[in-house]
């Protein structure tokens, strides 16, 4: 509202005194009529400076008529406070004019992208074992590592499989030049050994790591990445087996997800198992993936052999357990869709940062 | 292993589908690879339209010279006017008769047509139309008692369902279409019907003794030797039927002989060997040990060298067959033999795994032999082949026969506990059903109390100890009958070690500074030392190398981390990849004296290029420099709360003057810098890159562990910046400790600002300006309990470091 409005039951007042009335309408107007901060001063100084016509009538008060002293005074100070109040919210005033004109300029390109702040991405082979471990740290699982450059006997020996037996060969081993019995371990399995000849049961244990094999195309790197699990204890079944790789399953896929077990062979565990879990892809109808039939295989399982059991001094009689072990990267591959198993070891930056 | 449905019927009477029967296999042990179809398709009654076909008449096309105009009897009274292009039949022959619409193996589709001018309905065939050879002289000629009209399936196995099966190392029983049988039965139900081993009459009044001589000087290689001799013999093609199974097994026919040699071993699962007895000098055969030097031609034509690991059938001068793997060129049946020696043996199965790799090759026996097979199969084997060669090609088994078996096997006795079972399935099978299982499976089993007293079969060879049983019971019975349960009784607590936990905190902290995790292959190429500039005596050129790598640039396990990052780095350059900052937390190998294994060294270690920000719109990206990775460094420290100093670094592969050696405890532990321009390259790398390398436990040592609250909030703290000049050379952290030491104990931080060189300072001097803290945690600090703390530190450095006060 512009002074001269705001103040207009004084104005009536000031007719009391002669030219009061008009010098206050005129200072007001001034005020009003303020456009920015110099009109501002400026009014300021006009209306209420030292050489204000406000200012040397109440400076002239002293010499005024004793009767029209105080009629001078009351109204003169009250049109002054009156007019410094105006000045003060039209200074206002045009502050918020100001600023909101600064706002309304100020406008940017909200679509334009953020400053960068770094991210760096893990592996997707890490991200995938660290949630493979933190499923099994939920399940009470420790996680044991090892060696990878191992002895035959830890990658072989001592998990049944002597000289000569048939598995060996399809291990495709790479051996370590001059030392005969000296390679690049071929499974986490040897982890097991170790771990058992440490230590006593109960073990509840899950074993990642690197793992080499002499192979190399779409499907096979010679360097990849296996993770087992070992849980031995005075009554563990194949029943808990099962168990356990449904949770699995369910946590790493979806919890609508089914397994089966097939009977297979492994020299390390007796019965053994492989697990295949229903197709995420189609859902058990029938895909590409699953090669039709609904059904993916995952991973090798079974109860841990009693000759394994001779290796480590333990008695089979005494404690039973399970073992399973599978690839890191067949699990990313179905979790994200990758086919070629070498881009996991290019390193390329557009392929890592993509997860 | 490629088991055609129609032979397993032979032994098995099932009334499923193939992928019904591949569906229960693979549920019960038998891993199906695939369903195959061979020879002629089935859809919309193809196999109608071949029928057995009789000419009736044979005359000549009237416009062209080389066909033929047949009339031929298809059943029913009907006849077909076929042309045909070949010559090899007469009136009153039968053959393979494609009527018009028949679609052939290959997908060729035959329609009525007219040839030169004459209208042809149908098609003679020959053995390769029809997919049982590669090539044929002409149409093929049936018996003449083939029934006239039948479908031509009905007579002739043409159109199959092959399984192919994938056998798992445990079960060489399975390696054979009778073995299948046995499981089918066993896991369906369905009648077996017994092993076609039914032997043949001996005839004549010779003796195989006194025809050859057969010996075993090693027993231990050679357990079970047996042999017969067929005299006699025509050397022919093989009759439809069997080349037609042949085919369907995924072999290719040769002749009768071989045929049959093979036949048996697709039925029963054992090799045999057929010798030609005119070739096998003495006559004579001796199952021993190579000598050294001997070398043999195997009927692949290759000559092979043979040492005395391995076993070879010797004739009185040579070996003549490396046994159970491949049979010598010179000793082969060819069309001229008349007298076989047919060889049915058991092999040492590690031996022939070991022969089979130290020669580099494998084949049908010995990938069977390897195994370890049934020793009591041979006499079955001989008993079967005999009996062929006599019906098919005119031989006459001649009487006596060799069995050299100097250890026959001991019945094999399990004692199950049922008790047992349900401790280790976690659910009860009942003891009736365990019987049925292992009965079903050709284990007998009698009750003594609460345990079965089980036999094992001579085949199954791999069931040894009461758990192999329990598998057994376990498959057969199914495993979708099991519960799924959990452990039930936990009594440890499971999670990550604080180690494994430091490692992912020093991970995160890597990405969240925005460098991305790499996961490089630990083997490289030997020439990283000499890229990396290592001195000839610097221990890390002592790989450990790989006896058979894929290729010479995977040959050795890294010393260091770094060649394989900066090949990531270069990689990555090359695809215009144009930041590229990686770690990865990995190993280094190093060999120890005395030592078998490697010491594995846990390492962070990474590569920064160009621009950890990247290039954006608001800014230029700033390059990476020595300063980078240190900040980096100390990231990485700070994750785990840890701490390091530094030292200038000497490595060959770094800047000397922007490269540092990072220190815990007084211990080198790691280094950090700039790599060095020769390094890049080495390494195809055209722009410059701050490399570091830190050992992990090392690093996760330095943490100070739990941290003890300090009272920062109840008393303010003080602070007063100062900036003095020193000499040049005078190191920032020296500074900075005598600044500590001398500000104790109220001075509680001191921080590097700004750094000068320059007139202002004069030459060889800097200025170097410090922001220090004082606190109290017991009071609010006074100007003069400052000010006197200031002085102290400003007159030690002036005495320590000669420092002044600067303006
Ligand atoms: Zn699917």
């Amino acid at each position: 509202m512009s002074a001269m409005k705001k103040y207009k039951d004084l104005v009536e007042e000031l007719r009391s005194y002669e030219g009061l009335a008009s010098m206050f309408a005129e200072a007001a107007a001034g005020i009003d009529a303020a456009g920015d901060s110099e009109a501002i001063e400026a009014a300021r100084v006009a209306h209420l400076g030292r050489k204000s016509k406000l200012s040397q009538l109440l400076r002239s008060i002293p010499e005024l008529p004793n009767e029209e002293k105080p009629v001078v005074g009351k109204y003169g100070n009250k049109a002054r406070a009156a007019l410094e109040q105006a000045l003060a919210d039209r200074k206002k005033e045009i502050e918020g004019v100001q600023l909101e004109h600064r706002l309304a300029t100020e406008q940017v390109d909200i679509t334009l992208p953020g400053e960068p702040f770094p991210r760096g991405h893990l592996h997707i082979i890490n991200q995938t074992l660290w949630e493979i471990e933190d499923i099994f740290a939920g399940l009470g699982y420790r996680i044991a590592e090892g060696p990878e450059v191992e002895s035959d006997y830890y990658n072989f020996t001592a998990l049944n499989t002597p000289e000569g037996h048939p598995a060996r060969s399809s291990h495709d081993t790479f051996f370590v030049d001059g030392k005969e019995d000296v390679l690049l371990r071929t499974h986490t399995s040897p982890v097991q050994i170790r771990l058992m000849e440490k230590e006593e049961p109960p073990i509840y244990a899950i074993m990642p790591g690197r793992v080499y094999r002499r192979d190399s195309d779409a499907t096979h790197t010679p360097m990849f990445h296996q993770i087992e699990g070992l849980a031995i204890d005075e009554h563990i079944t194949m029943a808990d087996l099962k168990g356990t790789l449904e949770t699995f399953m369910r946590a790493i896929f979806g919890a609508d997800r089914v397994i089966r077990l097939r009977p297979h062979f492994f020299p390390f565990t007796e019965p053994s198992v492989e697990m295949d879990v229903s197709c995420m892809i189609c859902g058990g109808a029938g895909c590409r993936s699953c090669k039709n039939s609904g059904w993916l295989e995952i991973l090798g399982a079974g109860m841990v052999d009693p000759n394994v059991f001779g290796f480590v001094d333990y008695d089979p009689d005494l404690v039973q357990g399970f073992a399973f072990g599978m690839g890191v990267e067949r699990i990313a591959m179905l979790k994200h869709g990758m086919t070629d198993l070498r881009m996991f070891y290019d390193n390329d930056l557009r392929f890592i940062k993509q997860f | 292993m490629k088991v055609p449905i129609s032979w397993l019927k032979e032994y098995v009477a099932i009334d499923m589908s193939a992928a019904e029967l591949a569906d229960r296999l693979a549920l019960t042990g038998t891993e199906v690879e695939r369903v195959l179809h061979v020879g002629l398709p089935v859809d919309d009654g193809n196999l109608d339209r071949f029928v057995v076909g009789r000419v009736k008449k044979k005359g000549a096309h009237p416009n062209a010279d080389k066909l033929t105009l047949c009339e031929v009897e298809v059943g029913d009274g009907k006849v077909e006017q076929i042309v045909c292009g070949a010559k090899n039949f007469k009136e009153g022959d039968r053959t393979a008769v494609c009527l018009p619409g028949g679609t052939l193996p290959d997908g060729r589709k035959l329609e009525a047509a007219v040839i030169r001018g004459v209208e042809s309905r149908g098609m003679m065939c020959s053995e390769s139309e029809l997919g049982l050879s590669s090539e044929s002289a002409g149409i093929m000629i049936l018996p003449e008692d083939a029934p006239v009209g039948t479908r031509l399936v009905d007579y002739i196995p043409f159109s199959d369902e092959v399984l192919e099966l994938e056998i798992t190392p445990n079960r060489p029983d399975c390696l054979s279409v009778y073995g299948i049988a046995r499981e089918v039965a066993a896991i369906t139900g369905a009648a077996l019907a017994p092993e076609p081993t039914q032997d043949v009459e001996p005839r004549g009044g010779d003796s195989i003794e006194e025809l050859i001589t057969i010996t075993v000087d090693d027993g231990e290689l050679c357990p079970r030797y047996g042999a017969r001799l067929i005299a006699g013999v025509r050397v022919a093609p093989s009759p439809t039927w069997l080349k037609a199974r042949i085919v369907a097994a995924g072999m290719r026919p040769v002749n009768n002989v071989v045929d049959i040699t093979n036949y048996v071993m697709w039925t029963l699962g054992e090799p045999m060997h057929a010798f030609d007895l005119a070739k096998i000098a003495g006559p004579s055969l001796n199952a021993r040990r190579a000598g050294k030097g001997e070398k043999i031609t195997t009927i692949d034509g290759t000559e092979r060298k043979l040492d005395q690991n391995m076993l070879v059938i010797a004739d009185a001068t040579k070996p003549t067959a490396i046994a159970g793997i491949m049979g010598g060129a010179g000793s082969e049946v060819s069309d001229e033999t008349t007298d076989i020696l047919l060889e049915a043996a058991n092999f040492n199965g590690p031996n022939v795994m070991k022969t089979e790799m130290a020669l580099g090759l494998r084949s049908e026996s010995s990938t069977r032999f390897e195994k370890g097979l049934d020793a009591e199969v041979v006499p079955k084997a001989l008993a079967m082949a005999s009996r062929m060669m006599v019906e098919l090609c005119s031989g006459r088994l001649v009487p006596g026969e060799y069995d050299i078996y100097a250890e026959p096997r001991s019945e094999q006795a399990i004692h199950l506990r049922e008790e047992k079972v349900t401790s280790l399935l976690g659910i009860v099978v009942p003891g009736a059903e365990i019987e049925a299982i292992l009965s079903r499976l050709d284990f007998e089993s009698h009750r003594e109390g609460d345990s079965l007293h089980v036999t094992v079969p001579s085949f199954r060879a791999d069931v040894e100890r009461e758990v192999d049983l329990i598998e057994e019971i376990v498959r057969v019975f199914g495993y979708e009958l099991i519960p799924p349960t959990l452990p039930s009784d936990v009594r440890v607590m499971g999670g990550l070690s604080p180690y494994q936990s430091a490692e992912r905190k020093i991970a995160l902290a890597l990405t969240a500074a925005g460098i991305n995790e790499a996961i490089t292959y630990t083997f490289i190429a030997p020439d990283f030392a000499d890229r990396l500039r290592l001195a000839d005596d610097d221990s890390r050129r002592q790989v450990v190398k790989l006896a058979n790598p894929l290729s010479i640039d995977q040959s050795v396990i890294r010393t260091l981390m770094l060649p394989s990052l900066l090949m990531s780095v270069a990689t990555n350059l090359s695809m215009r990849n144009p930041d590229v900052n990686i770690f990865e937390l990995g190993r280094t190998y190093h060999t120890v004296a005395g030592e078998k294994l490697a010491d594995e060294r846990r390492t962070v270690a990474g590569c920064l290029c160009g621009s950890l920000r990247g290039e954006s719109w608001m800014h230029a990206g700033r390059e990476t420099d020595y300063f980078t990775g240190k900040g980096i460094v100390e990231a990485v420290f700070s994750s785990v709360k840890g701490s390091f100093s530094v030292e200038r670094c000497d490595e060959p592969f770094l800047h000397p003057g922007k490269s540092a050696y990072v220190v815990i405890d007084g211990k080198r532990a790691g280094y950090m810098g700039e790599v060095h321009p020769l390094v890049l390259e080495a390494f195809d790398i055209d722009k410059p890159v701050v490399a570091f390398e830190i050992l992990e436990d090392a690093l996760i040592a330095s943490s100070a562990g739990i941290v003890i609250f300090e009272d920062l909030l109840t008393f303010p703290a003080s602070f007063q910046d100062i900036a003095v000049v020193v000499d040049e050379q005078t190191a920032a952290e020296e500074i900075i400790r005598v600044v500590r030491e001398a500000g104790a104990p109220l001075l509680r931080g001191a921080r590097v600002f700004d750094t000068y060189t320059g007139d202002q300072v004069g030459e060889g001097k800097k200025s170097i300006a410090l922001g220090l803290e004082f606190r109290s945690p017991e009071r609010t600090l006074t100007d003069e309990d400052v000010d006197g703390a200031r002085a102290a530190i400003l007159a030690a450095l002036g005495e320590r470091l000669g420092a002044t006060l600067r303006g």
